[in-house]
């Protein structure tokens, strides 16, 4: 009950912090609208000479790249990284390794409750531009195995991205500047995750391959599952079986690199 | 004569000085050259994505659409190498008074500004967007001729001054809102456009936009056309009338932001 009230207090801080900075997360989910802009005219352009990509028509890819816009700003891990590597070279870290708080877990908090804040938001811009493409919007039947299963992944999916954040925040412990890592596993995430193009058009052999890597499950997992290119219970299940094991494993990583990081790191000033 | 010699002293200094740095701080030239070839290699990865599933975009065929792409990332790999740290780095030191700096140099404070540091990774990955328009130009049967190149290279330079002023204009907000943290992902938001072939654009409002109001798509589009043989000096007339507009309304606005400056210092 107390760890439930400790973390719930820093969670209600995060709110209010997250609520100060709405304008910003309404300026993001602006610039989002217009990068969706770009997607429907390359994607409508590529779509004008073949009726499918994958199976999939152009209303069902538009509408998965709406899917991963609002996912980003749900389970997606903004800036926690470069945060977390402020509050390593600020010494900010530096208390609670006197107080009785849990970095992971406090970071945790503020994390979940911006996401709350950011998720919420940006149905804003999202409503707002709704008249432009609510036509593309295109649904599979919303059965509860397809419901529950995405809620879960969405769920992990931002467990996974945290952690990996958090890791990478980690970095500086052993580096100056992490914003090079940061913005290179960025390049990466972009790709291997799903938020340029629907993994499943990969060729076959890759997209094999990349399954069994962490990046899909921080974005294109739950968004295929929620956009039908996931299509069995069986499919969704071992899923969420490998992205369970990726946020073990991240945790894992994690506890190694405070731990490392830990026997590195000189306290200085008082 | 001599006041320009003055000026391109002065760049061969910084030139000079951007070397040294490098030089000291080896491994971070490294990670970040790796890491704008790695967003390179993910644009185009997403063309080969594209092709494999399609004959075309909007008309244009894979090889095509590699050489807008190429042009599109020699462009932004220019503008990286010579001015995006300096421009980023005005906002900065506005709010902290150490633009002061730059206003006591003997010269011209846009010159100095926008020409203090330059980025040897951006320039280096510079050449692999030239190998990318080289390889498609080998697919698409294109003969590389020297009076080919030099228009190329003088369109994309008209370009880069379109570019360049963009982001001048965006930094120079600073001297009015403080607070102008968003501006690099406003930037590569609308440079993302640069990359779309120009008749990809259907509708009224988004060719207004995109194709008119903001200079992006053309900016890209009319090298990349010249590579293929399908130029229209009419377009080239609108770039080059662009550039001279965009620039214009970039240096006033930087001026009228200066005469706003009042240091910050205690």
């Amino acid at each position: 009950m107390s760890l439930f009230r400790k973390y719930g207090h820093v969670f209600a801080v995060g709110l209010q912090s997250a609520l100060v900075y709405r304008w910003n997360f309404f300026i993001r989910g602006s610039f989002s609208l217009v990068h969706l802009c770009l997607i429907f005219i390359l994607w409508g352009a590529a779509f004008s000479g073949v009726d499918q990509m994958g199976g999939f028509d152009v209303r069902q890819t538009l509408t998965y790249f709406i899917v991963v816009l609002a996912l980003q700003f749900m389970v997606g891990a903004f800036n926690e990284d470069y945060q977390i590597g402020e509050e390593i070279r600020n010494g900010l870290i530096n208390q609670f390794l006197l107080k009785p708080v849990n970095y992971f877990g406090y970071r945790l908090s503020l994390f979940a409750s911006a996401r709350l804040v950011s998720g919420l938001l940006v149905f804003v811009p999202l409503l707002a531009a709704s008249p432009w493409f609510r036509d593309q919007l295109t649904f599979p039947a919303l059965e509860p195995w397809r419901l529950s299963a995405g809620l879960a992944a969405m769920v992990l999916a931002a467990a996974l991205q945290f952690t990996i954040a958090f890791c990478f925040g980690l970095l500086a412990f052993w580096f100056l500047e992490i914003q090079g890592f940061v913005i290179l596993s960025y390049a990466i995430e972009t790709c291997l995750g799903g938020s340029l193009f629907p993994l499943d058009l990969l060729p076959r052999g890759v997209f094999v391959v990349a399954q069994y890597l962490p990046f899909p499950y921080q974005m294109y997992f739950p968004a295929a599952i929620l956009t039908g290119r996931i299509a069995t219970p069986e499919e969704a299940t071992r899923g969420l079986a490998i992205q369970a094991a990726w946020v073990v494993i991240a945790m894992i990583g994690a506890r190694l690199l405070w731990a490392g990081g830990l026997r590195k790191h000189t306290a200085v000033g008082g | 004569m001599r006041f320009s010699m003055h000026y391109v002293r002065l760049w061969l200094a910084s030139l000079r000085y951007s070397i040294v740095r490098t030089m000291m701080f080896r491994f971070d030239f490294l990670l970040w050259t790796v890491v704008e070839f790695a967003w390179m290699a993910v644009n185009l990865l997403l063309i080969q994505v594209i092709y494999d599933h399609t004959e075309s975009v909007a008309g244009w065929g894979k090889y095509e659409m590699l050489l807008l792409v190429g042009t599109s990332m020699l462009m932004q790999r220019l503008l990286m190498g010579f001015f995006w740290t300096n421009l980023f780095e005005i906002g900065r030191n506005v709010r902290t008074g150490q633009f002061d700096f730059y206003l006591t140099q003997p010269g011209q404070p846009l010159f100095l500004v926008s020409t203090r540091k330059l980025d040897p990774d951006g320039l280096a990955n510079s050449l692999v967007a030239i190998g990318v328009i080289v390889y498609a130009l080998r697919h698409l049967g294109l003969p590389i001729t020297v009076g080919g190149a030099a228009l190329y290279a003088a369109l994309v330079s008209i370009g880069l001054v379109v570019h360049y002023s963009l982001l001048l204009l965006l930094a120079s907000l600073t001297f009015w809102i403080v607070k102008t943290e968003g501006i690099e992902g406003s930037y590569f938001t609308i440079a993302e456009f640069s990359r779309l072939p120009r008749s990809a654009f259907k509708s009224l409002v988004t060719t207004v936009v995109f194709v008119y109001a903001l200079p992006a798509v053309v900016v890209s589009n009319v090298p990349a056309s010249a590579l293929l043989g399908r130029l229209d000096w009419l377009h080239v007339a609108w770039l080059a009338g662009l550039a001279l507009a965009w620039l214009a309304l970039a240096v006033t606005v930087f001026h009228r932001g200066l005469r706003r400056y009042t240091s910050a210092s205690s």
